[in-house]
């Protein structure tokens, strides 16, 4: 049975791929700009030597035989070279990863922490002036942009205070910052989540069942409500995760650290097809993988699940 | 080296001594009864203690003095795209890389002669198809072999292989023929037809030399290792994050423009600070030395701080200017495009977007490039009433009162192109607030880089800046020469194409300096462009560090000559 699982699974993640890899290409290619004349444009070379270069890249083939030998390439593991840095693709992208999945983790612990904390309160004190104050700083979390939010941390925290550096990485104090701006951003998803599913199952019969067996509230609270409401807000989490690893880009920027994000925005201005492709590989790999665990960890969760997934 | 040896056998005695020192600092402070009399005791030897340190520090000082101390840490602003000076085109690569690789020759920025390099000397034959240079002796790359004539051969056929796919260095060499290894000392550069600027790009960091060896063991991955023969060694490097440079003890073969032998920081490190907003915080919380590229709002602040200064490079090559598309009515009117420079108040626009910082622009060159005009200051001075009279000339008249020009039923609307970068935007919103008051309309569209090469491609537009840097007057054949791809006045002059090719042949610099001082009469003539600003690179720099100097090109720093003062002061 859990064999049939994973196949469909596996089936599911190959179509996603396929689907992401032909919307990047098509992407690309709509986008007006020849990556030839933006390499050598400003380096003196004639309009010949550019059109020499756009026949190596292969860019003056039909489209369809494009499309065709970048979907063989792919389906090989080929990422190619870049054309912007005439590196592999593969090496660059495992250089950037590390970084990108510290953040990524860091800030995903942010966000459940905070999510939690927000979202539990809110939803355990309906109506009070606690439930107001943690669903305002949820909207807030939710609607302010990292670009202004990661400023403004720099300037308190590193300006000002003093605490933290303000960019770079390499020690666990660099990682401070963007993973508490990044993870309060995403936290105001969480904890909307985990308001709205608490509330629902606060007043299930199940609970108010062992309310009356007499359970203590914290065993209710942790065993019966946390655990039947955890599935949703584990989603909402997984998702996000899988939408970080493909970069977090403006974090990245506004941190200066390296990463993914930055990677494939460099790659999108100058139309570095392989780079682009490569990324969003490494992102639709990590948003399948990233799902199929929410899912089996929800499973574990709530059996009524586990009935589906086989 | 001698100095070096008593260095390292001084240092380990002092560290020893100064934890000692610590231990009976910490049993002084304690002070307990029971403790005193030990206390006591070795309060004579922590007075001896002392003074040992005191002597040994003098040693230290006094025999280190030379020894290369400090880490430097610099800011870069794009994360670069690749930083292999033989493949990449960026600009920033040239920052850290300057100082990894020495040139054949280089450019003396005060005197704006070549001077000799990893060449001693130099013949150019009369024809100006061959260039003969001397190499000096003794030459070693970091990984420790030796630099020949082979290795100058090594390095340009790299350049120019098709597999290496080179975005710069090889466009470089226009048109490169071969070269030829004479002996193990000389070496020959043959070219198909005499260029001129040659020279200028033997100078420059993307013409570096490069370790054979080193090249050959790494492959796809040298940009990571790379090897010259500079000043510095590339000590690591990882893309995005960290790049770090420490001195490369055999250095002693400089060339004049450098004031030191030896460099004097013992470490270098370099970081990407990509958004603009957050380069000057990285100054001001200290995580930064020395910062390009300060957006001009933030320059004015920094100034203000004890512990930075803003230094304030200029950089040759063709000034920030908007190109006006002749063929595209109305601009194929000259009156109308004499109009539009007549029109703009550009102090207005130097003193509110550059904030003064940078010089105005009178011309299609920088005023620090070789061969630069300064007769070209005599044109369009700001006159309002003479462009509304020139625009009347031309039959404009706003005749349905609604504040905007018009002709036959068409209202004067410019289509101006923008890209994101170099304040492009605000000085046309500035530009465009000024020509409303003659009522000729703007309407602006910001997009990317190979958009906007693609638009300029097809013609498309009225107007669209750009700027680029470059030492030698060449650079104009890109711009205004017929067949030049940032030819986006679209002129067609075959008088000025004929200036262009000539002065990129001849090799005598004063017959190519008028020559281009014809190019840039007929360019302001034709009203071909409106000249903004000389691009300058505002540098934040903490006022700790010490002799900063850029090299002609104004982007690449010689770090060698620089130097920190400990925190602190």
């Amino acid at each position: 049975m859990a064999a049939r699982y994973f196949f469909r699974r596996a089936l599911g993640a190959i179509f996603v791929l396929w689907l992401a890899a032909t919307l990047a290409f098509v992407a690309l290619k709509l986008t007006p700009g020849d990556p030839a004349q933006a390499l050598l444009a400003a380096s003196g070379a004639t309009p010949a030597e550019i059109a020499e270069r756009r026949a190596h890249l292969g860019l003056d083939d039909p489209l369809l035989l494009q499309y065709g030998r970048y979907l063989a390439e792919l389906v090989r593991l080929d990422l190619g070279e870049s054309w912007l840095h005439g590196r592999p693709v593969g090496r660059m992208i495992v250089e950037q990863l590390p970084s990108t999945l510290a953040l990524a983790l860091a800030a995903t612990a942010v966000a459940v922490l905070l999510g939690l904390l927000l979202g539990l309160p809110a939803a355990l004190r309906r109506g009070t002036w606690l439930d107001t104050l943690a669903t305002s700083c949820a909207v807030i979390g939710l609607s302010t942009p990292t670009y202004w939010s990661g400023l403004l941390a720099i300037l308190v925290f590193s300006l000002y205070l003093r605490w933290f550096p303000s960019a770079g990485q390499g020690s666990p104090a660099h990682l401070v910052l963007p993973a508490a701006v990044l993870g309060f951003a995403m936290s105001g998803a969480i904890a909307r989540v985990v308001r709205a599913q608490v509330a629902e199952v606060l007043s299930a019969n199940y609970v108010i069942a062992a309310h009356a067996k007499g359970l203590t509230p914290r065993r209710v609270l942790f065993v019966h409500i946390l655990r039947n409401a955890m599935g949703p807000a584990l989603a909402v989490t997984a998702l996000q995760f899988g939408f970080m690893l493909s970069g977090a880009v403006v974090t990245e920027s506004v941190f200066a650290r390296r990463g993914l994000g930055k990677l494939v925005v460099q790659a999108i201005i100058w139309r570095d097809l392989p780079v682009v492709r490569g990324v969003m590989l490494v992102a639709a790999i990590a948003f399948v993988l990233t799902s199929l665990v929410s899912d089996l960890a929800r499973g574990w969760l709530d059996p009524r699940l586990r009935e589906e997934q086989q | 080296m001698a100095i070096r040896v008593r260095c390292v056998a001084v240092l380990p005695g002092l560290w020893h001594n100064s934890l000692w020192a610590r231990g009976q600092l910490a049993c002084a402070q304690k002070g307990g009864t029971s403790t005193k009399p030990m206390c006591a005791k070795s309060h004579n030897r922590f007075l001896v203690c002392l003074v040992l340190v005191a002597a040994l520090l003098a040693t230290l000082l006094a025999g280190c003095a030379s020894r290369p101390t400090g880490q430097l840490r610099y800011g870069l602003t794009l994360a670069p795209s690749g930083i292999d000076p033989h493949v990449n085109a960026s600009s920033e690569l040239g920052i850290p890389l300057t100082s990894v690789y020495d040139t054949l020759i280089y450019l003396d920025p005060e005197t704006g002669e070549f001077v000799p390099g990893l060449a001693e000397r130099w013949e150019i034959s009369g024809d100006g198809l061959a260039y003969t240079f001397y190499l000096k002796e003794g030459v070693k790359f970091h990984d420790g072999t030796a630099f020949d004539a082979e290795a100058v051969r090594f390095n340009l056929d790299r350049i120019t292989s098709e597999a290496l796919a080179s975005q710069k260095a090889r466009f470089m060499l226009g048109p490169y023929d071969r070269t030829e290894v004479v002996d193990d000392g000389t070496v020959r550069i043959l070219l198909k037809q005499p260029y001129a600027p040659l020279m200028d790009s033997l100078s420059q960091v993307y013409l570096g030399m490069a370790s054979p060896a080193a090249v050959q063991k790494w492959g796809a991955d040298y940009q990571l290792h790379q090897v010259g023969t500079g000043p510095f060694v590339m000590a690591e490097y990882l893309p995005g994050d960290h790049l770090l440079l420490r001195p490369n003890p055999d250095y002693d073969w400089g060339p004049s423009v450098y004031r030191q032998r030896r460099a004097r920081l013992a470490e270098i490190e370099f970081r990407f600070f990509t958004d603009a907003a957050t380069r000057s915080p990285a100054l001001e919380s200290g995580e930064a030395d020395v910062m390009g590229e300060i957006p001009p709002q933030d320059a004015r602040r920094l100034e203000s701080s004890t512990d930075l200064k803003v230094q304030v490079v200029p950089i040759p090559g063709v000034s920030l200017m908007f190109f006006l598309n002749m063929t595209r009515p109305p601009l194929d009117d000259l009156r109308v495009r004499q109009a539009l420079l007549y029109g703009t108040d550009r102090k207005a626009i130097i003193s509110t977007v550059f904030q003064d910082l940078s010089p105005l622009a009178y011309g299609p060159l920088a005023a620090n490039t070789l061969g630069y005009d300064p007769a070209v200051q005599g044109y369009y001075p700001y006159d309002p009433e003479k462009a509304a009279d020139l625009l009347a000339e031309a039959g404009w008249a706003d005749s349905d009162g609604d504040g905007t020009l018009d002709k036959g039923g068409q209202r004067l609307v410019l289509d101006a192109v923008l890209m994101g970068w170099g304040s492009m935007p605000e000085a046309s919103q500035l530009m465009a607030s000024q020509w409303q008051a003659l009522g000729v309309q703007v309407e602006s569209r910001v997009v990317s880089y190979s958009e906007a090469l693609q638009i300029a491609g097809e013609g498309m537009y009225h107007l669209i800046p750009f700027n680029l840097s470059g030492s030698d007057p060449d650079i104009l054949r890109k711009f205004f020469h017929s067949t030049a791809s940032f030819n986006w006045s679209r002129t067609n002059d075959a008088e000025m194409d004929g200036w262009l090719d000539e002065a990129s042949r001849l090799t005598d610099r004063a017959q190519r300096v008028t020559l281009y001082g014809r190019v840039q009469h007929r360019v302001m003539e034709q009203a071909l462009i409106l000249p903004i600003r000389d691009y300058v690179n505002l540098n934040g720099v903490s006022s700790r560090v010490q002799d900063l100097r850029y090299d002609g090109q104004g982007w690449f720093p010689w770090l060698i000559d620089v130097g920190l003062a400990p925190a602190g002061k």
